[in-house]
């Protein structure tokens, strides 16, 4: 009951900015992302036994587990399975098995393949999980369908062979082994489980041991020792282990990579095979590709890469000797490429895809039974690829999948590519949006004339306008189509010249820079490597047409907005560098960059700013708060230090772009509430975190005066607390526990709000004055704010906040909140979170005619307040806001996980001809009109003549 | 060395908590709900261990924590988020040996002692179960959308203004048809004088009555606007798209006072 209070007077309250379901990917776009794909956990997976269209699987280096629709790349489920302890993820999956089975870490999980719930998880103290597989054979006691899960763990001394029940995740059996092997990997036949182990023998050179397991009992069977002393130093050596093939091999080189050995895993037998190199290289990467499938036949491929080109060949192995055979070879390629294999029932086939073409082969004959060019070849390096054959007859169609170096992946079908996914998005740590070249030009004219004489001026005027009569004839073509498609055209009017679309500049951690057109669903522009290693970026800039990143060691990369082209690089110099300062001045409405100025870890800055007007506040490495002057960078002017036992976590100011469009607040009684106006404003956050205890400070940044402190009992100081400045109000957020009798334990956001004086139409001690000093203690000093607070119970964790800033600040400002345990995006009303709504009462006729309503301690999150509605956007970790030339509108964007862009119309579009403005229904309204004007006139004239007449 | 191992590695077989989605008004098909459903426990840490538990939705739409941490006594705050279902939270009392102690519906900003339904309380007299089951409450849906009004000529004639207009149209072309028709068509004829008493009844409006109308209606102001509105464009069309002026009824009772001089310059012409 009460929360359905809340709902409806939350509904009476908010404006209706919520989105419309036709424009969900035409004013937002969306990059769910899982991270660079782990190429031996991708596959593609016939989700159930009934369904004939497959899924593609993969699990990440992030240790996000996903399925995707191989058709259009979207989607359908994920699970961030990543563990503290890390390690890398595995996957495996069967066909006609309704779950796939996700493990990293010490944590493994089963999934259901369709819908991606879960079916079992399982966890381990101590130990990690290095392989998996699914049994293909089935008991005569398990149900069909569910296929049960071998498991290795890696303790610290010994190794766990674990078979799990496919369908409660209970323990089968477990062999342990505490012989102190390596525990390396599992692999199964049909009718024995292999449990393979390194065994340190002398000088680093170890042997293989495989023991051989009863897949019912977990009795040890029997158990033998490969003599590959001299060849093997470690698990890194040995190149393939078959996984669930007919004849599961176990493969290595010796060192000089001269000859090829193979061992069917259960036999003794180490068949040799003599590399035959006739490259004329060294080989750099030998794969061995075997197919997965239980039924299929005892074929394999090796791959051979050296600097320049790669060749293939293709061994069969007889089931009945173990011999290893040679069958026949793919040439010697120039170029990069990469194989994968794929079943068709029994049958195995090999797909290479090189940078010119695609060929499918069968592992019976070197015959090629389908060939497809490719597009363009990409400078991004492919790594792997996984495929899917399909037979037409004699003839085969493929769908491949290709992973790149840079973690991005494409789906190609037939030689065309269907979709990429820019995965290596996930880590992206700076973006900003690009600023056009074209308006800079003209305003660079206009500033022309502005400084030119006036008949200079004039003349240079007339000749602009006669330069742009050049494109007239091209408008004049263009014309009819414009209004045509104006009138029938579903679209919202076209704001690009708004600056509503601008495209976004996006800089991950591993060094890539890409941009995204958020006027097509976020698009890929253009990407490139702008760092070959990781970078710290701590500062991206956008001016004129190029984009400049700045990163922690003092260097720089200018990038061209445009095309990704690097225009420049300026190498690494100075010390580590704790962030970048960006100072900005305001010219009229377009900020201006002042100069760059790096911070180092104890706080201080690089070097003087003598030429910049400002001052500077930082934060240093051991937890304090320090104000800089411009012409000093050794003692700080002022330094505050937090409470002992607090340690400041965080310090946030207003946004360079806040513009307030009205110094006071109108009350219902027409009186004036001054607001608490001061730009120099910083809020510092500290935690105790023993006795949980967090400080909220805000200070004036100029001088370090304390404005305002707040403490907060009982609070977590382990989940996030976000803070955000703005205006003349500060909001912050944290988990609360119980500290008193009538506390309650949840998720708090709490509100304050600042003016010079708690009595309407006063101004307290600034009265009349103009002006005030910080720095003063006589005359006009700086007088402390008038504080009005109030705190809301909230159902989620806020990760992040930030607020939406328009152009001149008339527009009211949402506060954008990130939900972390939700994945989503909450735009609060500031209107909802206006402290001074009356509490205990119902507002008087002056209140409410001010928009306050009754004060309700539990404040729940409209569904309209969603900017993301229904999307799941994980992982973001930070949201930016931008003014348009539209003050209705304001631009976001998030990222950090998932990259999700959007615009937001706080208090509706109201500078914009929506969607709901049909102008077809207009042209119509004319017309019948037009028509009912001239259908009535005759009779009306004829009425009137006749009335004429018969009055006189 | 094997003993420690299997002490290491295997799971404690600790108290475990299910909660099941059961079918509601607001939620008929719990498997409806996506895979991202997650239940939390959350609490302020007494030690530093991990005390925010997650557990995801299973296949039969329940969600199940394991292994809840022993070592003190805790008040766990329970929350089950999905996307688009609002959930009620509940409050669950764990005992220092990790066993459920009690559930209960809580209330959010009121005081944490301020309990409501309980779900489930330990029976302290009877052996101790290990599995606790409760149900989950849905307490509403989401609604991220806002409705866009269609366009449909239905609605139009819905529309009051519409219906006026229509009304005044009917009015204004159907009336003197009606007068013409309600006319006796041969008052005067001879021949019909024996069916006079039928055509009376038959007539609506005596011709008597008829006349006074049509005086009424030449001297009225209303008649006079329409009339004018009609020839001389009084009405303001764009005026009324763009919802400033009031509508072409509005315009004519609004033109009542203000076209009283243009009927008086009426009838000066009518008079020269």
């Amino acid at each position: 009951m009460r929360l359905q209070a809340a709902l409806f007077v939350a509904a009476c309250v908010s404006p209706a900015a919520a989105i419309y379901p036709d424009e969900v990917n035409q004013i937002d776009f969306h990059h769910a992302l899982l991270g660079a794909p782990s190429f031996d956990s991708t596959f593609f997976l016939k989700p159930s036994s009934a369904s004939n269209a497959s899924l593609l699987y993969t699990i990440s280096e992030n240790s996000i587990l996903g399925a995707i629709n191989p058709r259009d790349g979207a989607l359908v489920w994920r699970h961030n399975i990543s563990r503290p302890a890390g390690g890398a993820g595995l996957l495996r999956g069967l066909d006609g098995n309704n779950a796939v089975v996700g493990a990293a870490g010490d944590y493994i999980s089963s999934w259901g393949a369709q819908d991606g719930k879960l079916i079992w998880e399982t966890q381990f103290d101590g130990g990690s999980v290095a392989d998996i597989e699914l049994l293909e054979m089935e008991d005569a006691t398990a149900a069909s369908g569910v296929r049960d899960t071998i498991a290795l763990i890696a303790g610290k001394s010994f190794g766990t062979v674990r078979r799990f029940d496919g369908d409660s995740g209970a323990v089968k059996w477990e062999y342990i082994d505490d012989s102190g092997d390596v525990p390396f990997q599992v692999s199964s036949s049909p009718t024995e489980i292999f449990y393979i182990s390194l065994q340190s023998g002398l000088l680093k050179s170890s042997k293989v041991k495989i023991t051989s397991l009863d897949p019912v009992t977990g009795q040890q069977v029997r158990q033998h020792i490969l003599n590959t002393e001299g060849d093997i130093t470690g698990p890194e050596s040995v190149l393939f282990v078959g996984a669930n093939s007919a004849s599961p091999l176990i493969a290595w080189t010796d060192k000089s990579q001269k000859t090829l050995k193979v061992n069917v895993i259960g036999t003794k037998r180490v068949s040799s095979v003599t590399i035959d190199n006739t490259s004329g290289e060294e080989i750099q990467e030998i794969t061995v590709h075997a197919p997965h499938k239980l039924s299929s036949l005892p074929h394999f491929l090796v791959h051979y890469k050296t600097e320049s080109g790669a060749w293939a060949e293709v061994y069969h192995v007889d089931l009945k000797s173990a011999v290893v055979s040679k069958a026949y070879h793919l040439p010697y390629l120039q170029g990069q490429s990469v194989i994968a294999t794929s079943n068709i029932d029994a049958n195995v086939y090999f797909t290479r895809i090189s940078d010119l073409e695609a060929v499918v082969v069968s592992s019976a004959s070197h015959g090629i039974l389908g060939r497809w060019d490719m597009d363009a070849p990409s400078s991004d390096r492919s790594v792997a690829a996984v495929t899917e054959v399909v037979s037409k007859g004699k003839s085969v169609a493929v769908r491949s999948v290709i992973l790149r170096k840079s973690g991005d992946w494409q789906l190609i079908r037939n030689g065309q590519v269907e979709w990429t996914r820019p995965e290596s998005l996930i880590d992206a740590v700076a973006a900003t949006w690009a600023e056009v070249e074209e308006q800079e030009e003209l305003a660079h004219e206009l500033e022309v004339e502005g400084h030119e004489s006036l008949l200079g001026a004039y003349i240079h005027r007339v000749k602009r306008h006669a330069r742009d009569l050049q494109h007239l004839p091209q408008w004049l073509q263009e014309l009819p189509q414009r209004i045509i498609s104006s009138i029938l055209a579903d679209e919202v009017t076209n704001l690009d010249s708004f600056g509503v679309s601008k495209p976004v500049i996006v800089a991950t951690n591993s060094g890539r820079v890409y941009s995204l057109d958020t006027g097509r669903q976020g698009a890929v522009i253009w990407s490139t490597q702008a760092a070959e290693k990781p970078w710290d970026v701590k500062n991206i800039y956008a001016r004129a047409g190029v984009v400049t990143i700045d990163s922690g060691d003092g260097s720089s990369v200018v990038v061209n907005a445009s095309t990704g082209a690097i225009v420049s690089r300026s190498a690494q110099q100075g010390p580590k560098l704790q962030s970048i300062v960006n100072f900005e001045g305001h010219d009229g409405s377009s900020p201006v960059r002042l100069g760059l100025l790096g911070v180092q870890e104890d706080g201080s800055p690089v070097a003087p700013f003598d030429d910049i007007t400002g001052f500077l506040v930082t934060t240093s490495a051991d937890g304090r708060v320090l104000g800089w002057v411009e012409s000093d960078n050794k003692t700080p002017v002022w330094e505050f230090v937090p409470p002992s036992g607090q340690k400041i976590v965080k310090a946030t100011a207003r946004p360079a772009h806040d513009p307030v469009a009205s110094i006071g607040k109108v009350l219902g009684n027409r009186s004036v509430l001054y607001k608490y106006l001061n730009s120099n404003l910083v809020l510092v956050t500290a935690v105790n975190e023993k006795e949980h205890v967090a400080g909220f400070y805000l200070l004036d940044g100029v001088s370090g005066k304390v404005l305002h402190s707040i403490s907060q009992a009982g609070v977590d100081p382990l989940q996030p607390i976000a803070s955000v400045v703005s205006e003349n109000w500060f909001a912050y957020s944290f988990f609360g526990d119980v500290v008193g009798d009538s506390s309650a334990k949840g998720y708090q956001l709490a509100v304050s709000e600042l003016f010079e004086s708690s009595i309407p139409n006063d101004r307290g001690p600034l009265d009349a004055a103009g002006n005030y000093s910080s720095l003063h203690r006589t005359g006009n000093s700086l007088p402390l704010p008038h504080v009005v607070s109030q705190s809301f119970m909230i159902a989620e964790p806020i990760s992040h906040m930030a607020v939406t800033q328009t152009r001149q600040g008339i527009t009211t400002r949402q506060l954008l909140c990130t939900l972390s345990s939700s994945n989503s995006i909450v735009a609060i009303p500031r209107p909802v979170l206006d402290p001074r709504r009356p509490v205990d009462r119902d507002p008087t006729s002056a209140e409410a005619e001010e928009g306050l309503f009754r004060y309700v301690p539990f404040l729940d999150f409209d569904g309209r307040w969603y900017l993301t509605h229904s999307r799941d956007v994980t992982g973001i970790k930070n949201v930016l806001s931008r003014p348009t030339l539209l003050e209705s509108t304001s631009l976001i964007l998030a990222y950090g996980g998932d990259v999700f862009g959007t615009r937001a119309t706080p208090s509706q579009a109201f500078d914009v001809l929506g969607k709901s403005f049909s102008k077809l229904q207009l042209v119509l309204t004319v017309v019948a009109l037009a028509i009912g004007v001239a259908f009535l006139a005759p009779i009306t004239r004829k009425k009137q003549v006749n009335m004429l007449w018969r009055a006189t | 060395m094997l003993l420690l191992a299997l002490a290491l590695l295997c799971n404690l077989a600790a108290a475990a908590l299910t909660i099941t989605i059961p079918p509601s008004t607001h939620l008929p098909n719990p498997h409806v709900l996506p895979a991202t459903t997650h239940a939390t426990l959350t609490t302020l840490p007494s030690t530093n261990q991990d005390h925010i538990l997650t557990a995801s939705l299973t296949r039969s739409s329940t969600l199940v924590f394991r292994n809840i941490p022993s070592g003190n006594p805790e008040s766990y705050l329970l929350d089950i988020r999905s996307s688009e279902f609002m959930f009620a939270p509940y409050r669950v009392d764990v005992a220092a040996d990790g066993s459920i102690l009690g559930i209960w519906e809580t209330f959010r900003g009121n005081p944490w002692d301020n309990r409501g339904a309980e779900k489930y309380v330990v029976d302290v007299a009877g052996k101790r179960s290990a599995d606790v089951v409760v149900e989950a409450k849905v307490l509403g849906r989401k609604g991220f959308y806002e409705e866009r009004a269609k366009f449909s000529p239905l609605s139009l004639v819905k529309n009051p203004m519409i219906l006026l207009a229509i009304v005044a149209l009917v009015f204004t072309l159907g009336m003197p048809k009606l007068m013409e028709n309600s006319m006796c068509p041969m008052p005067n004829s001879p021949s019909r004088e024996s069916g006079l008493d039928v055509l009376i009844a038959h007539c609506a409006v005596d011709p008597e009555m008829r006349a006074e109308f049509e005086q009424q209606q030449r001297s009225s102001p209303l008649g006079g606007a329409t009339s004018n509105a009609m020839a001389g464009g009084g009405f303001d069309l764009a005026g009324w798209m763009a919802g400033t002026a009031p509508g072409p009824m509005a315009n004519a009772e609004g033109a009542r006072g203000g076209a009283t001089g243009r009927d008086a310059g009426g009838a000066a012409r009518r008079r020269g």
